[in-house]
């Protein structure tokens, strides 16, 4: 996993009303086909936490005790932990006054800036880091490790923050001033609060991307969890140490969970009352224009800036040579081939679940989307360390095999495609459906011919946004990939593990191009989904 | 035109209160029908007979239980128990179940439902097969009976307003020429002025196609006016069905009279044909009680008269522009010190609501002389 969509529309309840209740002869919770069905998929997005629990619990506790207290765990929990607490409130930070001086502000070029905060999300962390090496090779430790996350992970905030800025309701600040409070109080009492679930869910996200992310670690040798984990497993392949640090990231992942959804507790920010919505107002910035510009200058230049430039040199220092060669192709249909299969995949699984979630919503259905948001959080190390074992384990037949990390795919971006599709199904009410049935489409033809149709665009949007992070991805790519797998991402990072940073360039200039539009998609899509 | 395959209604329509006349078939039988959601028993038994050619409105508050019964008929739903027929046909019951696109019956739901992806002329056609689709006239007929101008035919739904959204979403379910109509609350989404004219077109475009229809709505002046047949629904059961001039100035009961409109409620003693109350004695027709009982007039019943026999303060006013509600005083009731009391008399002395066209007429402490048209409707005293 790596990047949002929209946090605050996947997690949005559906109004349930009597009209939606029940359908056809079916019952209360959906037709049973597709409620046995999406049971199936919920079972199996629970695979990672379930081999996770079944080891600890099987390990015994002087296993347990043995591996888990001894001080190199202790070091690990303290980088791990300091690099949460310092990245995330940084990410906060930078992403609310980013987004509120691009959505709220009469800054110059305001829209143009919009577009540059969200596009250090194109650049995967570990070329980030790649680069940040390249300029800085001393560059490690927890310094390195909140620089190099900050900077490629504020946009998971500053993208929901500034979706909800710009659909805010203009009607709560004219109250706010309308009681006597100045622009800088209203912005702390009435916008602020308002933006506290973005936030939060914006905060979460950088943290689990946190506890997740190896490469860009591994790069400048910061070691956390995750980066001990893939060591342990290289060097003892199914080691119970390896299993034991899992068990201690997936106990980290769950409470961050939990602390998310006491924060956000019961509140839900909607508009009350209906009519059309006017856009929120822009303060002028004044004297604050150049510190303004200045700051966002300097934020893109770290973030975007930087990386670009250093893909760039090397591109030049490497000449035509670098480009020579069958292994960037491969690479590149590798990358695509799986990222196709891995987008289509994961859209069908996801969609049972989006079906049953926004047209039969009840405890069944809450059940199993809880399943799967868990599930999904979990690390891709904890994914790609449970599905190596259960392969070899019970079906040995796909071991190794592009089934595998397919099945790793789908269970690590099943999310990205489950809002999408959800806002896509929000779209084609069920009355729709019921209006073609009336004119005389048996239901299949009124399935295909107008719920399917609609949810279409929603559909490849979120394939898209699978498509993207099975692009990026590096983790479980290379602890699942069959023997001889090339993706960009994995030869990325084996040249540049050899320090053939030239020959590593190409790999990240494509990486960023395959990424960029789909970046500007998920961007476009969060401004829409924080409307709804 | 759309020519309904069905024969053509009568050519002399019943009389308006004698809707079971002979000749008359039942297009929709629906018997004893009950449907639960979970623990919650939505409908709790059922009956509704709808003759061919004929508009039946089902009127009830939100949660009432007609949505439901809607989707029952038209097949969205199934019933736990009872069953529907269709020209004497069983459509749903124990033993019969014909999906909603078999059933021949057009649906515009609460808010038309067009869909999104389509031209206005597409959403006509949808429902067409292929080879009947050729016909661009065919759209341009239908768009013409709604009161459309061919036009449309091009845009998207999304550049229609409320009122044209409802008309397409007519047009689409005339295009099949269904035998029966149902309207899920069809001008609820369209704001006064709109709802009335769209409602008038509808009912001019449904009645001269002579398709049988149901309505449903919450409101009860929508059902008086558009339909022959008024079915008011109460907690999941039918509370009254009748023509709406019959269950408005005859009312089952007290719940459906204060539903279907604004309603006199007096205490008052029955004795034979008359009601005993501060307005005096007032006729019953038929009563069903004696004794002790409530009496319900209409406030247009209750009119200011010079020289009437009814006397009443006001108490005050509220001015509506054509029109002022007038809060009157009443007398108690004059008792015979002579005659022996029965403790279950009513005192009288309440407080009634009518309604007059001169503000200037009703200042508050004027006293009025008044008099009651018509007759009255009782129920059993029930505290």
């Amino acid at each position: 996993m790596s990047i949002p969509t929209s946090t605050t529309a996947e997690r949005k309840p559906r109004s349930n009303n009597l009209r939606n209740a029940g359908g056809g002869r079916g019952t209360r919770s959906g037709p049973w086909p597709v409620v046995v069905l999406c049971t199936l998929i919920a079972a199996f997005s629970l695979l990672p936490l379930g081999y996770v629990a079944t080891m600890t619990a099987n390990a015994g506790w002087d296993t347990i005790e043995k591996l888990v207290f001894r001080p190199r765990v202790g070091e690990l929990l303290f980088n791990t932990v300091a690099l949460v607490v310092i990245t995330v409130p940084l990410c906060v930070v930078i992403g609310i006054a980013g987004a509120w001086l691009v959505e709220r502000t009469r800054l110059r070029g305001h829209k143009a800036w919009a577009v540059l905060l969200a596009a250090p999300l194109a650049i995967p962390a570990f070329v980030n880091s790649y680069a940040w090496v390249s300029a800085i090779p001393s560059l490690g430790g927890v310094f390195g490790g909140v620089l190099i996350s900050t900077l490629s992970y504020f946009p998971l905030v500053y993208i929901p923050v500034a979706a909800v800025l710009s659909r805010m309701d203009p009607a709560l600040e004219q109250s706010g001033s309308s009681l006597g409070l100045g622009p800088w109080k209203v912005f702390f009492r009435v916008v602020l609060p308002q933006l506290r679930l973005a936030a939060a869910g914006g905060a979460l996200l950088v943290s689990l991307h946190l506890l997740a992310e190896y490469g860009a670690f591994a790069m400048i040798q910061f070691d956390t969890f995750t980066t001990a984990i893939y060591d342990q497993f290289r060097s003892t392949f199914n080691g119970a140490a390896a299993n034991m640090l899992a068990s201690v990231l997936v106990l980290f992942c769950l409470l961050l969970l939990l602390g998310e959804s006491k924060t956000r507790g019961n509140a839900r920010y909607a508009r009350v009352g209906s009519g059309v919505q006017a856009n929120p107002p822009r303060l002028p910035m004044g004297r604050l224009e150049i510190p303004g510009q200045l700051g966002l200058a300097a934020l893109t230049v770290l973030a975007l800036g930087v990386p670009l430039f250093h893909v760039v040199r090397w591109l030049i220092v490497g000449g035509p040579g670098i480009w020579t060669g069958s292994a960037l192709a491969t690479a590149l249909l590798q990358t695509l081939g799986y990222g196709l299969a891995g987008a289509l995949v994961t859209t069908a699984l996801a969609f049972p679940l989006a079906f049953l979630a926004v047209r039969h919503p009840g405890p069944v259905t809450k059940l199993l989307e809880g399943a799967n948001y868990i599930s999904s959080s979990m690390p891709g190390i904890v994914v790609a360390l449970a599905l190596v074992t259960i392969s070899i384990h019970n079906v040995p037949a796909v071991y190794q095999t592009a089934v595998v990390l397919v099945a790793a795919y789908a269970l690590l971006f099943m999310p990205r495609a489950l809002v999408n599709l959800r806002a896509g199904l929000a779209q084609a009410p069920k009355e729709l459906d019921e209006a073609a049935q009336a004119l005389g489409k048996p239901p299949l033809v009124a399935f295909l011919k107008v719920t399917l149709r609609l949810t279409a665009p929603a559909a490849a949007g979120g394939a898209a946004l699978v498509f993207l992070g099975i692009v990026n991805e590096l983790t479980a790519t290379l602890l699942l990939a069959p023997n001889g797998t090339q993706t960009l991402a994995t030869e990325f990072w084996s040249l540049s593990s050899e320090i053939d940073y030239t020959g590593a360039a190409p790999y990240a200039l494509l990486m960023i191009l395959l990424s960029a539009p789909m970046t500007y998609l998920l961007f476009a899509q969060s401004k829409k989904a924080a409307g709804q | 035109m759309t020519t309904p395959r069905r024969p053509a209604p009568a050519a002399s329509p019943a009389p308006a209160f004698a809707p079971d006349a002979a000749h008359v078939t039942d297009h929709l039988l629906v018997s004893g029908v009950r449907k639960s959601f979970g623990a919650t028993e939505v409908l709790k038994g059922v009956d509704l007979t709808v003759a061919q050619g004929r508009t039946t409105a089902i009127v009830g508050a939100s949660g009432s239980g007609k949505t439901t019964l809607l989707r029952l008929i038209a097949g969205f739903e199934a019933p736990d128990a009872g069953s529907v027929a269709l020209d004497g046909v069983e459509v749903a019951g124990p033993s019969a179940w014909l999906p909603a696109h078999k059933r021949s019956i057009g649906y515009v739901a609460q808010d038309g439902a067009l869909f999104p992806h389509l031209s206005v002329g597409q959403n006509i056609e949808f429902g067409l097969p292929v080879r009947g689709r050729a016909a661009a006239s065919r759209v341009a007929e239908l768009l013409e009976m709604v009161s459309m101008d061919p036009a449309y035919a091009k845009r998207r739904p999304s550049q229609l307003s409320g009122g044209q959204q409802q008309r397409v979403a007519l047009a689409r379910a005339l295009a099949r020429q269904p035998e029966l109509m149902l309207l899920d609350e069809p001008f609820s989404a369209l704001d006064a002025g709109l709802r009335v004219a769209t409602r008038r077109a509808v009912s001019k475009t449904l009645s001269d196609a002579g398709v049988t229809t149901i309505l449903v709505t919450h409101d009860q002046a929508e059902a008086l006016s558009f339909a022959d047949q008024v079915a008011v629904m109460r907690d999941g059961r039918l509370a009254q069905i009748g023509s709406p001039f019959v269950v408005y100035t005859r009312p089952s009961d007290r719940a459906t009279a204060e539903f279907l409109g604004d309603a006199v409620i007096l205490e008052a003693w029955m004795e034979g044909s008359l009601a005993l109350c501060s307005l005096g004695g007032i006729p019953v027709r038929r009563p069903s009680v004696q004794g002790r009982v409530h009496l319900m007039l209409r406030p247009e019943q209750i009119r200011i008269a010079e020289g009437g026999n009814i006397h009443g303060r006001v108490v005050d006013t509220d001015y509506f522009g054509p029109e002022t509600t007038v809060r009157i005083q009443l007398a108690p009731i004059a008792v015979d010190p002579s005659e022996p009391v029965d403790p279950h008399q009513p005192v009288g002395g309440e407080v009634i609501s009518i309604r007059h066209w001169n503000a200037m007429l009703a200042r508050p402490g004027t006293q009025l002389s008044l008099k009651v048209v018509g007759e009255g409707v009782v129920f059993p005293w029930d505290g």
